[in-house]
């Protein structure tokens, strides 16, 4: 599904990712684990193509394509979602407008006709109940006035309505209380399927109670250091990061 | 300006004179009034409430009025429901309506008792234009509401002389409303054609004590119109005036707004959205002057510039010494979207006493980086995502459009400006 080769990415002239290597395959979720500014949001921004990064070299494969030289948009319309540490409020722009938009766009991509407005309304709400969400929240403005938690179940809903082939989930778990946690993580859950992989990038090891993952890598100042089952995961809540940050330098 | 505009103007005086309806301002006022304009001369670029207006359509314009032409009224925007419609052509009255409950609507041309007392120029050196309509109005239109007017709702849609050379076209109107009277005026600038042409239009606002006027006024000129418009406002005791102005049309476009609040605890808010493509301008001076205690101002300015246009808002609160307790809110924003456009925001506060409440804020800039990425991410495409935000932009003013049918038919006018986006279409 994924596969990132000597992945060096800078921003401002600074060298964030520094030779990183990563492989997704099909149908498994991935977890990836770091202290504080090791470079996870800038791997994950990298890879859905936001503006203001420099690749200096490497190569990223999505599907057997060559990603890095897709457009934001087209990454998405591929199957590729991104779910934002800090999603934006974009007031004015109607959640479920955009949630319809971005549902086109992946249809039109593949050659389908539009959704029917009636079937696409009653998805929307089977998932908002999956995801506890008020429907209320429909008709406001993107994430406008949402709490931090809100904002995070927004970008679950999202995601379960576009179905990616691929999800990254940027600390999708921070700033959640253990009952939304386990809301989020069913909604993940649900998502889990053959074709489909994900990366959960967090913090901590909390979230992987709840999405099980098939591998956990470590990404310590721009590499991935060590990559092992889930009980590396639980190996890293017992020691933190030190030792490994120790090891990387 | 050159004087050559001025002589030149004053010879089209001479030539009209003779034609000029006495019964709409009289000989003697028209005269006055040119011989005012020219002393004070046309406003120019280096004053500075006329800076970003763009005065070098005047010196091609011509100044007569366009003839009453028979020519066949194009397709009109959809009438509102529940409204009285009145259409002028060039100027001048051409359909009649019913008048709602408690409201006179009269047309100065056809006669009626004349009511030539009433001026629309202040003393204020950006509302001199009005001397222009002074000086050529071929009609005018007379509204009054009287007390038992309630949520009653006059339509008026003036539409341009096709042609430079037919002449200019001078919309005149007069609302006047009466104690405790409330009404709501839809007032349309539209044109035919891509000819340029002048439109000066001029509008007296006289409010009584409690009395609530809801104005909306669209300006939609042809392509290469150039629109000056002129509005002066006298808000009584108590009184409630909603402005609400959006432009999306013309060549150049400029407008005044003048409002006096001389009455303890009248209320104005103006909200106002000017959408600047191409090389069109848009611009706008509005003052605000607070002579009465408790007064309150609240203005909201949202323009967005794109291409290689220009949009200018120069917002102007002004507290007398008499006005203690007054309330002021200003929030301007432009949007920057084109390398080339250019947008002008000018707050300005004058305040003679210390017991008032003003906020202001004015920031322009581009579309936010953040949004837009957060869009594209989810598939959008980049146009679609711009337009989206430019839409979102404008939602400040556009929410506040009270009547759904008249807010659907601005969206789509924004929504046509903002070009060919046709899935905003499912957004309306
Ligand atoms: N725009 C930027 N300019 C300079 N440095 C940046 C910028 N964005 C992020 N960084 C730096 O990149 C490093 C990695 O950041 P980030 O990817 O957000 O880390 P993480 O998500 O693992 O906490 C940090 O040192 C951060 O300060
Ligand atoms: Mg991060």
């Amino acid at each position: 599904m994924l596969t990132i080769e000597n992945l060096h990415a800078t921003v401002d002239g600074k060298e964030i990712l520094k030779g990183l290597n990563l492989t997704v395959p099909e149908g498994e979720v991935h977890a990836v684990m770091g202290p504080n500014g090791s470079g996870k949001s800038t791997l994950a921004h990298v890879l859905a193509g936001r503006p203001g990064y420099a690749i200096t070299a490497g190569t990223v494969r999505f599907k057997g394509r060559d990603l890095l030289a897709l457009s934001p948009e087209e990454r998405a319309r591929e199957g590729l979602f991104l779910g934002f540490q800090y999603p934006v409020e974009i007031p004015g722009v109607n959640n479920v407008y955009l949630l319809k938009a971005a549902v086109n766009a992946a249809r039109k991509h593949r050659g389908l006709a539009e959704v029917d407005a009636f079937e696409f309304l009653t998805l929307v709400r089977d998932k908002m109940r999956l995801m506890r969400m008020d429907e209320s929240m429909l008709s406001r403005g993107v994430n406008e006035g949402f709490s931090g938690g809100e904002k995070k179940r927004n970008e679950i809903l999202q995601m379960l309505v576009l179905e990616p082939s691929l999800a990254v989930l940027d600390e999708t778990d921070s700033g959640l209380d253990i009952d939304a946690l386990k809301v989020v993580a069913s909604g993940v859950n649900t998502l889990r399927a053959p074709n489909r992989s994900l990366v959960l990038v967090t913090h901590y090891q909390r979230l992987l109670e709840h999405i099980v993952p098939d591998r956990v890598h470590v990404l310590v100042n721009g590499r991935i250091v060590r990559s092992g089952d889930r009980t590396l995961a639980l190996e890293l809540e017992r020691r933190g990061y030190d030792w490994l940050i120790g090891e990387a330098a | 300006m050159s004087t050559a505009v001025l002589t030149r103007l004053k010879e089209e005086y001479g030539a009209a004179r003779a034609a000029l309806p006495g019964s709409v301002i009289d000989a003697h006022r028209r005269s006055e009034a040119i011989e005012t304009l020219c002393a004070q001369g046309l406003p120019t670029g280096r004053e500075e409430n006329w800076r970003y207006t763009n005065l070098r359509v005047l010196e091609r314009a011509r100044f007569t009025p366009a003839q009453a032409s028979a020519e066949v009224l194009p397709t009109l925007p959809e009438p509102l429901t529940g409204f009285a419609r009145y259409v002028f052509v060039a100027g001048r009255l051409r359909s009649l309506a019913t008048a709602p409950h408690g409201v006179t609507v009269r047309s100065l041309l056809s006669g009626g008792p004349a009511d030539g007392a009433w001026r629309i120029a202040s003393e204020l050196p950006e509302a001199r234009l009005a001397l222009l309509n002074e000086a050529f109005a071929t009609d005018a239109a007379c509204i009054e509401a009287r007390p038992e007017a309630d949520h009653a709702g006059i339509e008026l849609v003036f539409l341009a002389a096709a042609g430079a050379d037919s002449g200019a076209s001078y919309p005149r109107v007069r609302l006047a409303l009466g104690s405790g009277a409330r009404l709501t005026v839809v007032e349309r600038h539209i044109g035919v054609g891509e000819a340029s042409s002048l439109v000066n239009s001029a509008v007296r606002v006289e409010l009584g004590p409690n009395a609530h006027l809801t104005h909306y006024r669209l300006q939609q000129c042809a392509a290469r119109t150039a629109w000056f418009d002129t509005l002066t406002a006298e808000l009584a005791a108590d009184a409630r005036y909603d402005l609400l102005a959006v432009g999306t049309g013309a060549l150049a476009s400029r407008s005044t707004v003048h409002a006096r609040l001389t009455g303890r605890a009248a209320q104005l808010t103006l909200s106002a959205a000017a959408l600047g493509a191409a090389q069109q301008s848009q611009d706008m001076y509005a003052l605000s002057e607070h002579l009465a205690a408790r007064t309150s101002t609240v203005q909201t300015f949202r323009g967005i510039a794109s291409d290689r246009s220009r949009v200018a808002f120069n917002g102007k609160i002004a507290v007398r010494a008499q006005a203690a307790g007054t309330d002021s809110r200003q929030s301007l924003r432009g949007l920057l979207a084109g390398a080339q456009a250019e947008i002008d925001l000018r707050p300005q506060l004058e305040i003679y006493t210390d017991e008032v409440r003003c906020s202001h804020g004015a920031t322009a800039g581009k579309l936010d980086e953040n949004m837009l990425f957060y869009l594209l991410s989810r598939g959008i495409a980049p146009e679609l995502a711009q337009h989206l935000l430019k839409w979102a932009f404008l939602e400040d003013v556009v929410a506040k459009i009270e009547l759904p049918q008249l807010r659907r038919q601005i969206e789509h006018g924004l929504a046509g400006q903002m070009s060919e986006a046709v899935a905003l279409k499912e957004l309306l």
